[in-house]
Order: C-alpha cells, then structure tokens, then sequence
C-alpha cells in the first residue's frame, strides 16, 4: 500500500525490504495529510477571552478578546460558528470558527447566560436569566427571529439532534422547559432537582440529563414521555453533563469532582479529582475524552474515558467556564 | 480600612433595608478576587496560624470566634465582629500538604460583606530565606441577584470589599505573626 519512490540500489532483499517498511513507517508519523484534529473553544470569564485549544497537541492556538465576561458557549455541529454570551454585556458575540474572526455582536438584553445552535447552523437560541425567556438570533444576519418564555432564570439548553425540540433548564422554577422550535412555543414542562442549570441530551435525542446545583442530583428525563427516568446522586452542586461510551460525566462545583455514572445502571463509576469549580464540560466526538473547564483552577482538564483518569491539564487564561457544547468538529 | 469597609456597608443597609441574601441566588457572573503578602517568617509556621480555622483573630475585624470541627472538611465557625455582625463560615477542604485552606461563607448578610455563594483559599508558600507568602483568593457573585444593581450591591462593591478585607487581613496575620517572631 506505501509508495515510495527511492533509488533502487543492489542490496539484499530483506534489508531493503527492512528499509522500505522504515520507510513507510516515518511516512506515517510524519508526512501523511492528517485530519485537523478538533478544537476546544474556552470562554475564560474574568479574562474577557475566548481560546482555542487544539484537542490533539494540546495548545492554545488561537486566542480572541470577547467584551464583558464571556461565559456560555455554542459551536455549530458543522463547526463554521461560535456564538458566545457575555452576560454583563448583554451581548451574544457570533465568531466565525475557522477564521477566528468575530462576526457580529449582537445586543440581546437581558441577561444572556446559556446557549445553544440549531443542528442546521441557525438560530442560535440565548437563556436569558432575567427576563426568563429564551431569544433565538438569526446566525447569518444578528436579527432576532423570536422569543419565547420560559420558566424562572433559564440556564443551560439544548436541543435534539434533529432540531426539533429545545430544552432549558429553568434554574429557579425547578423544570425544564420543552419548546418546540418550529413554533417557538413551549410546549410541555418537566420536574427537575433543585436548581437545575446545565442540561445535555443524548445522540438519539431520547434523554435530557439535568444537572440540579442545589440538590446534588442529575435529573434523567425521557424526553417523548416527558418523564422522569431516574435521579441521580453525584458529587456536590453539579453544575453540568457530558455523555460518553455509555457513561454520564458531571462538573461537581463544589466537590471539585467529575463523577461518572452509567447511564443503563444509573450507578456511580467513579469519581475523579479535577480543579476547583470544574463548570462546562463536553465529549470529544469518538467519546474517548472529556474535558472539563476549572473555573477556579484555571484549567482545562482531559479525563479519558476507558481509564477514568486525568490525562492531561492544560492550562488556560484567567476563570474558563466554557458553558455549553464548545467542541468544534475541524473536518 | 476598618472603618472604610463599615461605612460602605452601613451606606448599603440604608439603601437596603429588608433586603436579606439567599443562599443561591446570584448573577451570572462569578468575581475572583486574589492579594498575596511575603511574610519574614517560615512557612509551617504561617501555615500553623493560617490553618486553626477555629481561631479567626488575625484577621483585624474579628471580635470573637466560635465553632466546631476543628480544620477538617465540614468544621463550622461563627465569626462575630467587631461592629456585632456575624459571619458564618465552614471548611470545603483541607490540604495540608499543598499548605491549603478552602472555606465558604454560609451565611452573611450583603450589608456586612456585599457578596453572594462566597468561597476563598488560604495558600502559604515557602520562600527563600526563611520567608513565606500567603495568598488570599476569593470567588463569589455579587450582593445584588437580579441585573442592574444598586451601586453599593455592584459587582465593583463586590470586588472593593473583598480586595479590602484580604489586604486588611493579611496586614494583620503579618503583624501578628511577625511581632511573635
């Protein structure tokens, strides 16, 4: 399969079959076209910065300056955006993600905290904490295209992979709200924990997995029952989830933990020791890491996924929160 | 800096009587806050001072402490202050070999200290010479839950009476711990 063209010398057969396999072998490492590997792209919150992180040499490669307090964060899964919140700003800042170039800041009000992308690229839909709905922005343009309300404080969203349904977490009415985005209308609510805030849903869109801050418990919904599943006990004040090779991952605040569960058994897996304040979190498309950003710590930690051990900490400029799904797909 | 931090919290009580802080309300934005100070003693003993969390004194608005617990995660104390007002704090953790105390604010009011979900670090450091340096960082949100605040509820008040209680307090552990020498 390797073709290499080299000067053809008389030598033995095995030696040059020997140096041809050598050959092919540093071809491998060193001149194949690789795939870009996929990045991470962290809002660091006092620093006013969005980084980006390259996930396979594990290096800030790219470092842009986001106004006021950057904190929740959307990759479109066709990784062409990045649309980051900047609550004390009331702005929702659009980036376009292979340029590193910002696009457009758009002035939604309120106080914009969580975010998500629609899987077609666009809206971009904005929790607004204080007026207690979410805005849905036009990614092209920066129009608002509509709001809805939601329950008290909207935190995390997020969305079926099919675009049809959005969740919010409503941290201070203790629900989840289920909207329904061809309409903008929200359609159903569901109980949660105490003071849920980041919500994540699985591949086939068949769960939402709610991280309630206040009771130390992850809220598995069935998302087309609009039912509880199970709750989940986990380290304290849980602040998010990533799911990976059947296993839910959550930032413990408080616990400085990432705790593991499986998601058939809802039993616990383990419990790995991070940075303080470990807040977003998410999970590389293979599922083979996760990584999570340590507020306090000023790190982003990689947990793989069959050891359950810290494999690397990088680290990152002032308070990186990264709240939302802020990996981006490079290829 | 006593009477500097009093002032900005007596201002904030006219402004907002009845206004009591809940446990989990806040903002969307976290502050953090960090003073360090060199301390021409070593560090074990620093760290000896620094870590009785049932012994608040070196800080120089304490009046009394009381608590239970020890230094271990879980361990409780009531600082009451000079003025009357009381702060009640717990340990988060304890990290003896990083020379680490982390601790949170259980309840206080936002006229005392203008802050909400407050946590902070003590970290002692060798130096050379004998010498150590403490640091003293904090995260928490500000006094004010909803958007816009009050001037004296904002996240600079925050920010202005945290920086002030870590630089007046590490003046004091330095003295007091210097003076002993």
């Amino acid at each position: 399969m390797c073709r290499i063209a080299y000067p053809r010398k008389a030598e033995p057969a095995a030696k040059g079959r020997l140096r041809h396999v050598a050959l092919c072998a540093i071809f491998a490492l060193c001149c194949a076209p690789l795939a870009r590997a996929d990045e991470a792209f962290i809002t660091s919150q006092p620093a006013d910065a969005l980084s980006i992180v390259d996930l396979k040499t594990r290096a800030i490669v790219s470092r842009l300056t986001i106004p006021d307090k950057p904190a929740g964060i959307a990759v479109s899964p066709d990784g062409r955006r990045a649309f980051v919140t900047s609550p004390d700003g009331k702005a929702l800042t659009i980036v376009d993600a292979a340029a590193r170039r910002i696009e457009r800041r758009v002035d939604v009000g309120g106080g914009p905290l969580g975010v998500a992308v629609h899987p077609s690229g666009s809206p971009a839909y904005v929790a607004d904490w204080y007026e207690h709905q979410v805005i849905a922005v036009e990614a092209d343009t920066g129009a608002i295209a509509g709001k809805v309300k939601t329950g008290n404080s909207p935190s995390g969203l997020a969305l079926t992979p099919d675009g049809a349904l959005l969740v919010s977490a409503d941290r201070d009415s203790d629900e989840i709200s289920l909207i329904d985005t061809k309409t903008l209308t929200r359609i159903a609510t569901v109980p949660t924990g105490h003071k849920p805030f980041g919500v994540t849903i699985d591949d086939a869109g068949a769960r939402a997995y709610v991280a309630n801050v206040a009771s130390s418990d992850i809220t598995v919904v069935d998302l087309a029952a609009r039912t509880v599943l199970a709750t989940v006990k986990v380290g304290e004040r849980p602040y998010a989830v990533a799911l990976a090779r059947g296993l839910a991952f959550t930032t413990d605040q408080y616990a400085s933990t990432v705790t593991a569960f499986d998601t058939a058994t809802f039993e616990k897996k383990a419990s790995i020791a991070v940075g303080d304040y470990p807040e977003g979190i998410a999970a590389a498309r293979d599922g083979s890491e996760v990584y999570v950003a340590s507020w306090e710590a000023n790190t982003l930690s990689v947990i793989d996924t069959a050891t359950l051990k810290v494999v690397k900490e990088i680290a990152m400029p002032d308070g990186p929160r990264a709240f939302g799904s802020f990996l981006r797909r490079a290829d | 800096m006593n009477l500097s931090l009093l002032s900005v919290a007596a201002a904030a009580a006219v402004a907002m009587v009845g206004f009591t802080s809940a446990a989990n309300a806040h903002g969307p934005t976290r502050q953090k806050v960090s003073e360090t100070i060199e301390i021409n003693a070593p560090a074990d003993k620093v760290w000896a001072v620094v870590s009785n969390f049932q012994d608040g004194g070196w800080i120089p608005i304490v009046a009394k402490t009381e608590g239970t617990g020890g230094n271990a995660p879980g361990a409780k104390r009531t600082l009451t202050l000079k003025n009357g007002a009381t702060v009640d704090e717990e340990v988060a953790k304890l990290e003896p070999e990083k020379m680490t105390l982390m601790y949170r604010i259980d309840k206080v009011d936002v006229k005392v200290l203008p802050v909400n979900n407050y946590s902070s670090w003590l970290i002692v450091t060798p130096e050379d010479g004998g010498k150590s340096k403490v640091e003293w960082r904090g995260a928490f949100y500000r006094g004010y839950e909803n958007n816009d605040p009050p001037p004296e509820l904002s996240d600079e008040a925050a920010i202005k009476a945290v920086t002030g209680l870590y630089k007046m307090g590490l003046d004091g552990l330095k003295k007091k711990i210097e003076g002993t020498n």
